[in-house]
């Protein structure tokens, strides 16, 4: 028997036990502790946290249009919650058990010892009741969270847009971790493009509970805390009374109004009909309501102002013309011949009148087709495409809210790739020439284009935000924006605008707009409409010596040019620079 | 005269032991101190501990005869304790396993453990009967020595106290003179079983090492072939009687192996000690400092859960030390039972070391999720009154093998 071998054996056997603990020992707490630090920060430390309230929302004048109100939201503790009470719960909050079953397996991933919420903006009778009755509904409770509440007459659904529940792709697409489910985030307009100013900071408390979810302490003595911080507010460029106006006169149809400041770019009033009540997406959006604004024909959510694409018509002509100066291809005194009508290839392209050897100024003030049709095939598809680019179109304007189109800028890359190197021929240009064919913008693009004809040749980007303003200190922060000098003689747009002019204060063809209180210069557009009636533009600034405004009117399915359109600029003009309601009828007038 | 004094007394057992009754009484004064309910354990402890070591000295200066002629008295007074306790004990957590004397809980299971070895030693070491463990007749004396214990703690039911009970048997037996093939024998059947629940590589992998040993050891045709059939059918048979389990139960043998298949069940603590232990990093969150422990995510911590404290409050470098101590502790008293030249108290260090040795590795197995979930508690460290005298008890004879190791019996 030799013990001294069985010996070693049986250190043997304790030293590799002890190796495999000591190893093991390593392998938790010298490895990785970061990742049961984690585990153990999430069992033990309860994070509460504060949503601020979203900053507000004024006009131009500093007129509150956007404000918050106190709403109710019923919780559920899931820790606490007898599943016996969801038949008396769902039935309290309107909800099927179903919704109710569903909205409890959604919060399963969340903490069980935290409140979740259940439905937001419940009536007080519903808080009421869970005051009375706490004991029977253990874990159900309310907590007061603000929502948006809009104070004035007006909409501007479109330029404010609203908050909603972040959907569970947007959780998962965000980057850091901000956002949680429940959060409401800005969807569209300024609430969205604006979101990380509007919604503040949140505020995190920390606080230690035992293995029940019983609160012990703050962890730390709260040195790790974080306060809330409150959104910014706010300074629209919008003047509110300009909007009302405007909205009102669009009430019933369907088009799109921008009216900016040629000297800056600031959006004066911005309208997209039809449009739709804020008030249904605050608190909770009922599912029926989302539904019927999505599959509504009129489509109210689609902004109309700046996400529609048309032709733009005979408002178009004067891309042509700066080109063909600008180029030297014409001079400012040269002529055209305009018949009446012109023949391209076997092709005839009618025009409304003769007007004989015509000049630039006239072209405009008359609108002659012919006219453009020659001068868009003497300056090329790429110069007139190249000059379309310089006053804004086929390029997003980078107005501060994310619905906004790009529009359709035809050029021959565009076409070779649409038709083929050969399958397009210079027919397809003529009627670029008079705004019309593939070509396609939007009113936001117009206005743009016509606060650069009246500035001449400046680009402002068009926004809807003056200042940032913190609520605690008053402090108002400007917001920048791009501002771009055209490469185009500044003599040239005097001749645009000499046409502009008379198209109201001559002969031309908004002349039954004329005011006595201020000079208006115009123009009118038709938009070729294969689909029904064709759609009508207007584009104006005024007063014509010294513009203050610059305005795009466009009103779908409503006849020729100036129609319906110039009657709502020149009213929505008189509004801006005079104060002035006209609450007549519209009378339609005579146009291209 | 120094030399002398530690030449009977082995101060790297004494000071290991205290060590680690120390760290423990910290680490429970840690865990109780912030529940009403169980605040009065550190004191209990404290004095348990003071009185263990009176305890200590006394069996360390007892005479070895002493010891050696009480063996089966105290073996028959244990088995009577454990009869009793079935008819009188009271019942918590669905085992009865204590009964109350005089206001303290006594839990004759602990002390059986002592006991037994202390009988089986006394049996092997038996000259004047001469008993030969190769022997079929002494052998099966020797193992149902160990069996009378298992089977009536198995009736509270306490499997994990019962599992200790094997562990003794081997280590004992070989240090007794078990011939190796013989082992061998016994351990070829578990280790077939095992690896056949494991897998089918893992048992055929596992057949092939015992054939392999089967050819070096060179046993008769008939035996060799007859051991490897009881492999097969005992690793094939593992199997089957899993697959005869209904599915709750094989969910419950499941998360005894892999906790994180029953978060919420019976993996939900294995799950926490791993965070308290692995939160705790390098250095610990401090004394009374750490949130899995102090905010009660483990149960009962002060228990069998009891180096969590130690991991997550002082982290590596105190998880480590207690290890080291452990280490030293057992060490040590297989070194004494080797130098021992009273083959009883020399079989006494061993079974000593095995028991604690086992409990080491269930328990903090258990507790860093790499052994199965069975509940036993870490000596001289966890919180019981009757687990710790038994620890005394130990630690009094092994220093007693150590102070005597030079006189024969």
């Amino acid at each position: 028997m030799d013990l001294n071998k069985r010996k070693n054996l049986y250190y043997l056997v304790l030293f590799a036990i002890f190796s495999v603990i000591t190893l093991r020992l390593v392998q938790l707490q010298i490895v990785n502790p970061e990742k049961f630090d984690k585990e153990a920060e999430k069992n033990s430390v309860k994070t509460i946290i504060t949503t601020p309230a979203r900053g507000l929302i004024f006009d131009r004048n500093y007129k509150l249009i956007v404000d918050n109100k106190p709403s109710y939201t019923v919780t559920i503790t899931k820790s606490e919650f007898d599943t016996s009470n969801i038949a008396l719960i769902s039935s309290l909050l309107g909800m099927s058990s179903e919704q109710l079953r569903d909205n409890l397996r959604k919060i399963e991933g969340t903490n069980r010892f935290i409140p979740a919420r259940i439905s937001r903006d419940v009536d007080f009778s519903v808080i009421a009741f869970i005051e009375e009755n706490r004991e029977l509904i253990k874990g159900v409770d309310y907590s007061i969270e603000p929502i948006r509440l809009y104070p004035t007459d007006f909409r501007a659904s479109h330029i404010i847009g609203y908050t909603k529940e972040i959907s569970e792709s947007m959780l998962k697409k965000q980057s850091g971790d901000y956002y949680r489910q429940g959060d409401l985030i800005g969807t569209t307009g300024i609430e969205a493009s604006y979101e990380e100013y509007l919604r503040g900071q949140k505020g995190y408390r920390f606080i230690l509970q035992d293995y029940r979810g019983k609160e012990v302490g703050p962890l730390n003595d709260g040195e790790n805390d974080i306060k809330p911080v409150s959104g910014m507010d706010l300074i629209l460029t919008i003047d509110s009374e300009v909007q009302k106006y405007a909205e009102q006169l669009l009430e019933g149809r369907s088009g799109g109004i921008v009216a900016l400041d040629p000297n800056n770019g600031e959006v004066i009033c911005l309208v997209s009909k039809p449009d739709y009540d804020l008030n249904y997406f605050s608190g909770k959006l009922s599912s029926q309501v989302w539904t019927a604004l999505n599959t509504d024909p009129s489509k109210p959510l689609f902004n109309r102002a700046t996400q529609t694409r048309y032709p733009p018509g005979s408002t178009y002509k004067m891309v042509s013309a700066l080109a063909s100066l600008q180029e030297g291809i014409m001079k400012p005194n040269s002529t055209i011949f305009c018949g009446g009508s012109f023949q391209y290839g076997d092709r005839v392209f009618k025009d409304h009148g003769a007007t004989g050897n015509t000049g630039f100024i006239t072209s405009i003030e008359k609108s002659s087709n012919v006219f453009y049709y020659k001068l868009v095939l003497m300056i090329g598809l790429d110069n007139w495409t190249k000059y379309s680019r310089m006053l804004g179109f086929g390029e997003k304007t980078g107005i501060d809210i994310p619905e906004e189109t790009k529009g359709l800028l035809p050029s021959t890359e565009y076409y070779n790739r649409v038709y083929g190197p050969k399958g397009w021929t210079q027919g397809y240009v003529v009627s670029l020439g008079i705004g019309q064919g593939e070509l396609g913008v939007s009113p936001l693009q117009m206005a743009v284009y016509t606060s650069i004809l009246a500035n001449s040749g400046t680009f402002y980007q068009p926004h809807l935000v003056r200042f940032l303003k913190n609520p605690n200190t008053g402090e108002l922060i400007p917001v920048s924006y791009k501002k771009r000098e055209l490469p185009i003689n500044k003599e040239y747009f005097k001749i645009i605008q000499r046409g502009m002019y008379l198209v109201v204060q001559g002969n031309g063809t908004a002349r039954k707009i004329r005011t006595s209180m201020v000079d208006i210069s115009g123009k009118t557009g038709t938009a070729q409409n294969p689909h029904g009636k064709d759609h009508s533009w207007f584009i104006a600034y005024a007063p014509s010596d010294d513009p203050k405004i610059a305005i795009c009117v466009m009103v779908e399915n409503a006849g020729f040019g100036a129609a319906v359109a110039a009657p709502i600029a020149q009213r929505i003009i008189l509004k801006y620079l005079f104060g002035t309601d006209d609450d007549s009828e519209l009378q339609s007038v005579d146009s291209d | 005269m120094q030399t002398k004094i530690f030449d009977r007394f082995n101060l790297i057992i004494f000071i290991s032991a205290v060590g680690l009754i120390s760290f423990g009484l910290i680490a429970i004064y840690s865990a109780t101190f912030n529940n009403e309910f169980v605040s009065g354990n550190f004191q209990k402890q404290l004095i348990s501990a003071l009185l263990g070591i009176i305890l200590v000295l006394f069996l360390m200066y007892l005479p070895p005869k002493y010891l050696m002629m009480s063996s089966y008295l105290f073996y028959g007074f244990v088995i009577l304790l454990l009869i009793l306790v079935l008819v009188i004990g009271k019942k918590t957590k669905g085992q009865i396993s204590w009964f109350n004397i005089g206001g303290f809980g006594i839990q004759p299971s602990e002390i059986a453990k002592v006991a037994t070895v202390m009988a089986l030693a006394f049996f092997l070491s038996n000259k004047h009967k001469d008993t030969d463990i190769s022997r079929p007749r002494d052998f099966l004396y020797a193992v149902g020595i160990v069996l009378i214990p298992v089977f009536l703690i198995m009736l509270q039911p306490d499997m994990g106290t019962a599992l200790v009970f094997f562990a003794i048997i081997l280590p004992m037996l070989y240090w007794a003179g078990l011939p190796n093939h013989i082992l061998f024998f016994i351990l070829a059947p578990a280790l077939s079983a095992i690896c056949g629940f494991l897998g089918t590589w893992y048992f055929i992998g596992s057949l092939i090492l015992i054939v392999a040993i089967l050819l070096i050891l060179k046993r008769k045709l008939l035996v060799s072939s007859v051991l490897l059939s009881i492999c097969i059918i005992t690793g094939l048979s593992v199997n089957l009687f899993y697959s005869k389990l209904q599915p709750y139960q094989q969910k419950r043998i499941m998360s005894m192996f892999d906790p994180e298949l029953d978060p919420l069940g019976a993996g939900y603590n294995v799950i926490q000690s791993k965070i308290a232990i692995g939160s705790g990093g390098l250095t610990g969150k401090g004394f009374m400092q750490g949130t899995q422990t102090q905010l009660k995510y483990i149960p009962e911590q002060w228990t069998d859960f009891i180096f969590c404290m130690i991991g997550e409050e002082f982290g590596f470098i105190g998880s480590i030390f207690v290890v080291l101590l452990f280490f030293l502790l057992i060490w040590n008293t297989i070194s004494t039972a080797y130098f021992s030249k009273n083959s009883f108290l020399s079989l006494c260090c061993i079974g000593f070391a095995s028991i604690i040795t086992f409990h080491i590795m269930v328990n903090l197995g258990m507790i860093m999720g790499i052994m199965p979930v069975i509940g036993i508690p870490l000596p001289f460290m966890s919180y019981g009154v009757s687990f710790l005298f038994a620890n005394m008890i130990m630690l009094g004879i092994i220093l007693n093998a150590y102070r005597n190791r030079k006189e024969y019996n």
